[in-house]
């Protein structure tokens, strides 16, 4: 029997022992990604790894994780459990997350596999593979977690279709097509960096604390049964750049641009999670703008870049818009939402008094000045049996194909709506972030697939809603106010049916 | 600064104005109405008249304000600029192209 070595070295003859130096093709054939973005490695080897994970070891830890996390789906998926949710409105931000995260893990999945076979060296390539298999494992668990809830209630159908055409889901998978189709170092920057590390407790944490405060006991321990992967995949992050920087000086200034632009492009994104977290969770967890004081500036601001100051990175270019954002980003983009759910896989609604007296304490700086009136506009029209919702389509950003909603740094009453030139053609965005972002490629951005102007062209399934419905995989129902829907009403239902069998 | 790639990158835009036959994409945005999220998109005629333009399409979308009464309309802006159109001139003869974006306020 052989000899039983240490993890240690069994970690060491695997990331080096299993490398060889190509014999009959050139090393450049081999690994034909890794020079032309101008990044410069001398030496692979320095690269380390503070997991040092072996395939016997990972397939363990993670069989574990599994075998816990399905006997929580089973308990409660036999137990009813859904019926000790907070409210059914709150599957709103699940729905959210099944459309517009989960097919970001699969995406996720794809490319680190792809690094795993394209990167020079042996101890990132096998750290990308231990990434790909724990992203194709999250997509795997969300969906099985999230699965039960497609027996009983609206929208959790079709996400996969979904993500590839509805609108706001452009705006998730658009800003990983961008990554994707960079090269392999900007890709790391993009997502292991940029998105997992300086935005992942933004991104990922309100959805698990939301299910945890909401009584959704599933997509809280998929939650735990992904955190230790998802320190692993900060730590890749983190030793990523440091890697790459310590290589070569000539490498600070490309880093620098990509932290500059996927600093923006992810933070964009987390507008999405900013509106569900202050306006979908029946029982909020904590307000946007404490997220982003606690997580973003007290942690990434104060906390990582003094320490990449030594390499001579400083902090992302528009940090400071994003901070001048916190008082009013998610109300801005719930307003989107609430306009346009009639078009979505999900039901929005007028905050309820007690809720935008929350809102209000949350946000005392803007609340009650900005957003209130307009919510008891909302509210009269509703008394008087209307709705509200936005009669056409919207101007969207050719970035991060959000509508172009967004209001000016030191005016919250007035839209920032920025256009450029190129060859001939008018370009519009919704700020001075996203024009930057386009003006350094703007090749790349002008072959946008902008779901607006999609439909205009006649390729959603024809002119009019319901066809553009039908072609997104919408059914009537999944979608525009949540008061008096299918949700709505099998909720009640459900709830009086069991306040009655409590009595007898 | 352009994009690095391995080969030569040279795409056609999106949405070039070919793609939309004699019609063109107008956004228009409602000044100082905060119950719109953001401007709207239009796809129209490029000779369509401006009066029409107002009433076919600006009219519709800017009723889903309950509130909206179409005779308070003025101030209209193509970019920032102030403009003053003839009703019959068609859109493309006042100088509002291909994803121009315009303005209005109503009060």
């Amino acid at each position: 029997m052989p000899r039983k070595l240490p993890l240690k070295e069994r970690y060491a003859l695997l990331t080096r022992d299993l490398d060889w130096e190509p014999s009959y093709v050139s090393k450049s054939d081999l690994f034909p990604y890794t020079s032309y973005e101008g990044i410069k490695v001398h030496d692979w080897d320095g690269w380390t790894d503070p997991f040092r994970l072996t395939v016997d070891a990972y397939y363990r830890y993670q069989a574990e994780k599994d075998k816990r996390l399905y006997a929580v789906l089973d308990g409660f998926s036999q137990g009813q459990g859904h019926l000790g949710l907070s409210d059914a409105s709150y599957l709103n931000a699940i729905k959210l997350f099944i459309q517009g995260v989960t097919p970001l893990e699969y995406a996720a999945h794809r490319h680190f596999a792809f690094l795993a076979r394209y990167l020079e060296g042996p101890a990132p390539r096998f750290a990308a593979m231990c990434q790909s298999i724990d992203e194709l494992r999250h997509a795997q668990t969300q969906i099985h977690t999230i699965s039960n809830y497609n027996k009983f209630y609206g929208g959790f159908h079709s996400w996969s279709k979904m993500h590839d055409r509805v609108w706001y889901l452009s705006v998730p998978k658009s800003m990983f097509d961008d990554a994707m189709s960079a090269g392999p170092f900007e890709f790391l920057i993009s997502i292991s960096f940029s998105f997992e590390y300086l935005l992942t407790n933004l991104l990922f944490v309100p959805f698990m604390s939301g299910a945890s405060f909401n009584g959704d006991l599933p997509t809280m321990s998929f939650g735990f049964s992904a955190q230790s992967d998802e320190s692993r995949h900060m730590t890749l992050g983190l030793e990523a750049i440091k890697f790459l920087l310590e290589q070569d000086e000539g490498n600070v200034p490309i880093i620098q641009g990509w932290i500059d632009k996927w600093f923006w492009r992810s933070y964009r994104l987390s507008a999405l999670v900013a509106g569900m977290m202050d306006y979908m969770l029946p029982k909020p967890v904590m307000s946007w703008k404490e997220a982003f004081e606690l997580y973003f500036e007290e942690q990434m601001l104060n906390g990582l870049f003094p320490d990449l100051d030594f390499y001579g990175i400083r902090p992302p270019r528009h940090v400071q818009l994003a901070i001048t954002e916190k008082d009013k980003l998610s109300h801005e983009v719930y307003k989107i939402l609430h306009n346009f759910s009639f078009a979505a896989a999900f039901t929005t609604q007028t905050p309820s008094p007690e809720h935008m007296d929350w809102l209000s304490a949350q946000y005392p700086d803007t609340f009650d000045r900005y957003y209130r009136p307009v919510w008891d506009k909302h509210r009269r029209t509703e008394e008087a049996g209307g709705r509200v919702f936005f009669q056409g389509l919207p101007q969207l950003c050719q970035v991060c194909q959000i509508p172009m909603a967004f209001t000016e740094p030191d005016d919250p009453s007035v839209l920032s709506l920025r256009h450029t030139t190129f060859r001939g053609e008018t370009f519009h965005f919704c700020g001075d972030g996203c024009q930057w972002v386009f003006e350094r490629e703007p090749e790349k951005y002008v072959q946008a697939w902008l779901p607006v102007h999609q439909i205009y062209q006649g390729n959603c399934g024809g002119p009019t809603v319901p066809d553009v419905l039908a072609w997104y995989g919408i059914q009537p129902g999944d979608n525009g106010e949540y008061k008096g829907s299918p949700d709505a009403q099998s909720w009640a239902q459900w709830q009086a049916a069991s306040m009655a069998g409590g009595k007898a | 600064m352009s994009v690095k790639a391995l080969y030569d990158y040279d795409f056609p835009s999106a949405d070039r104005i070919e793609n939309f036959g004699n019609d063109q994409l107008v956004y228009v945005h409602w000044e100082g109405n905060p119950l719109f999220c953001s401007s709207a998109c239009f796809r129209v005629p490029r000779a369509m008249p401006f009066g029409e333009f107002v009433t076919a399409m600006v009219h519709p979308w800017a009723s889903s304000d309950p509130d909206f009464d179409p005779a308070l309309i003025w101030g209209w802006k193509l970019f920032g600029e102030p403009i003053y159109p003839d009703p019959a001139a068609p859109l493309e003869s006042l100088g509002i192209g291909h994803k121009a974006l315009l303005r209005f306020t109503a009060k």
